[in-house]
């Protein structure tokens, strides 16, 4: 009897083991997560090992999110997405598998060093030098295996997600190189800068065209009717291209940099707009006449409901530049309300959408469950509206009151303990929607032959 | 132009790379050249002590600064709440930071800005609050740090408790030099 993953790993390795290990990662961290939840609530629990303290676990969250499970899913995506796009196979395997696996061994790394409180000590750079080279070769592999798939492509034409793909191959570069490098030549607000370049457009630059690339793949083909407009997403994309790079300052707002560079990202933010804008027109417009088969698909699910959150959060982020509105929910729990809608409610959405279709596929067997698959999603997206909206309620009224320097600041932070609870309560419905996600994909590699016969019809 | 970038990936490549070092340089390394507040030094500014130093990279190595700022912002609110008796808290200026690296400008007030931390609290508040905050400040939820208490035999206290005295004294700006030593 051969299952599912010896035939995904036969067929198509390097997909097979990106996608397989993100989605171990994903269990893990965000399981880590719920730890540091907690402590908001219970700031004793596993308060005294220094291992665990709060200062050391939310690094491993934030990196292992983003790096181990996010990052590695959409690598995996890519590899599955831009053959088939490009009517060829992966330019190398081989290649691929290396890349895969120097990958995962960087993210091990990771968690030893996060927790050893090994650490650059900057936002999303915390990885040390060693692991930073790591992921810089990581990536090359990566980006050699992309260009090298598209140069020798049937398809003369590329589609949409290829320029995603291949813009986020370029940019991720870049911006990696900006954030982990260049900042070691520099101090105080010439380095804050740099690490604001990058922590914004690690999010701006890797993580949305990634995603909105990998959507532009799924939605079509979820929804089996064809993309609603080419030229909309030709100007979706160069213009996030020329615009999201200006915003990195938005994050110091009213902080020790120069005004001028402020209101640069301010006016830049805002033109965001546009970009957004026709990415949602065109999501949109796709599945319009579809909506019957949103309803049973859970894959078509995860997809509109993450291009709703990517609308939302692309809406929010300008709103929060505006000088007037930063000075209320800048540095409180709103941003972490809104952090978590991008990156759990936009991008891990597409990122699951494109793994419950692909491994499958891979597997040359049906998802093990259509059922749990459903269930998963209504757990993370309640959970996850819940989880957000708390976390704004409260942040924005925590904005309020610091605002009155009257009010002393224990008190603001008493008044956040039932939102931290809710936090909490509602993550963890988050979560085991996320283990439903996880164990219904392995079990789809791993499961035994006679329960596909019983699984339901067809995707 | 871009329209032969749909089948042409080199212009692709060639563009999309000249798009992103625009916005790139314009924003980084446009403002290091003409910014020269950003690397000057503050006129009191003295290099970190070697405790201070070492103070410092315990506070990056335990993660305060995920709970701490360090930036009194161009607000009222923050030039009140952390001002003294009365005398406004001085706005941070980049020159008040080039000896930082890493920066700890911080992103999230989960605890107060300690940006003008220096000489609140003397050494013997740090060490029972360091051993549990909610003793001294029921309903806080910052994380009890009982090894740095004991690190090395009791110098990583001594060094944290230095670091953390320095923040924001390069602006000698309590009246009567009153700070809590
Ligand atoms: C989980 C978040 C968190 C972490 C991590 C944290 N703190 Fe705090 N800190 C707080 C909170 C909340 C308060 C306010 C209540 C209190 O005084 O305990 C506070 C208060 C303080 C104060 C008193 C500030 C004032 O103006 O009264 C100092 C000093 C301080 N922390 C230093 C540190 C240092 C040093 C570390 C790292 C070793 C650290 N904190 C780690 C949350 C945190």
């Amino acid at each position: 009897m051969s299952s599912g993953l010896s035939r995904a790993w036969r067929e198509e390795p390097s997909s097979t083991l990106f996608l397989l290990s993100s989605v171990v990662f994903f269990a893990i961290t965000t399981l880590v997560g719920l730890l540091v939840a907690t402590k908001f609530v219970f700031p004793e629990f596993m308060g005294n090992i220094s291992f665990l303290t709060y200062g050391r676990l939310r690094p491993l969250h934030i990196n292992g999110v983003l790096f181990g499970w996010l990052l590695a899913a959409d690598m995996g995506l890519c590899f599955y997405l831009v053959p088939r796009l490009c009517g060829n196979k992966l330019w190398s395997e081989k290649l691929g598998i290396a890349n895969a696996i120097l990958f995962d061994l960087i993210i091990l790394g990771a968690v030893f060093t996060t927790t050893a409180g090994i650490t650059q000590g900057m936002e999303y750079a915390e990885l040390p030098f060693v692991l930073d080279v790591g992921v810089v070769v990581a990536w090359l592999m990566f980006g050699a295996n992309v260009f090298g798939t598209v140069a020798t492509r049937k398809h003369e034409k590329m589609y949409a997600s290829t320029w995603y793909i291949m813009g986020a191959v370029i940019w991720t570069a870049f911006v990696y190189l900006a954030g982990n490098f260049a900042t070691i030549f520099f101090s105080g607000t010439n380095q804050a800068n740099l690490n604001w370049f990058y922590v914004h457009n690690a999010v701006g630059l890797i993580f949305t065209p990634l995603g909105v690339g990998i959507a532009y793949y799924f939605i079509p083909k979820a929804s089996q009717s064809p993309l609603y407009s080419h030229r909309l997403s030709m100007i979706g994309f160069w213009t996030i291209a020329f615009i999201y790079v200006w915003t990195g300052a938005h994050h110091m707002i009213h902080g020790p940099i120069s005004q001028w560079l402020q209101t640069v990202s301010i006016l830049f933010s805002a033109m965001l707009i546009i970009p957004v804008w026709t990415v949602i027109v065109n999501f949109f417009g796709t599945v319009s006449g579809k909506w019957d088969k949103v309803r049973q698909d859970p894959i078509l699910k995860f997809l509109m409901a993450g291009t709703t959150f990517y609308l939302l959060t692309c809406f929010q982020g300008p709103m929060h530049s505006l000088r007037t509105v930063n000075a209320i929910v800048s540095k409180t729990d709103w941003i972490v309300g809104h952090a978590h809608m991008a990156v759990l409610g936009a991008f891990s959405f597409f990122a699951i959408a494109g793994s419950l279709f692909a491994v499958p596929v891979l597997a040359g067997r049906q998802l093990h469950s259509l059922k749990l698959a459903n269930q998963a999603f209504w757990l993370i997206f309640t959970g996850g509206i819940v989880f957000f909206a708390g976390l704004w309620v409260g942040g924005f009224m925590q904005g309020l009151q610091w605002n009155n320097p009257a009010i002393p600041f224990i008190d603001t932070v008493k008044f956040m303990r039932p939102f931290w609870i809710v936090r909490l309560l509602s993550g963890a419905l988050v979560y085991v929607g996320i283990f439903l996600i996880f164990y219904n994909l392995i079990r789809t590699l791993t499961g035994s032959a006679v329960e596909r016969a019983a699984t339901s019809p067809a995707v | 132009m871009l329209k032969s970038t749909e089948r042409n990936a080199g212009s692709f490549f060639i563009i999309a790379t000249v798009f992103f070092f625009i916005g790139g340089i314009l924003t980084t390394a446009l403002p290091a050249v003409i910014e020269k507040s950003w690397n000057k030094p503050s006129a009191g500014m003295k290099p970190y002590t070697e405790s201070e130093a070492r103070g410092k990279a315990i506070y990056v190595r335990e993660g305060c600064w995920y709970c701490h700022t360090q930036q009194i912002r161009t607000l009222e609110a923050d030039v009140k709440r952390y001002g003294w008796r009365g005398v406004d808290a001085p706005i941070s200026t980049p020159s008040e930071f080039t000896r930082d690296a890493p920066h700890m400008f911080g992103t999230k007030r989960t605890g107060p800005d300690l940006a003008r931390v220096g000489g609140k609290y003397d050494k013997s508040w740090h060490k029972t609050h360091f051993k549990n905050p909610r003793d001294l400040v029921p309903g806080s939820i910052m994380p009890p740090f009982p090894w740095i208490l004991t690190g090395n035999n009791g110098q990583d206290f001594e060094d944290l408790v230095a670091y953390i005295q320095s923040m924001g004294r390069t602006i000698p700006w309590r009246p009567n030099n009153d700070y809590e030593r």
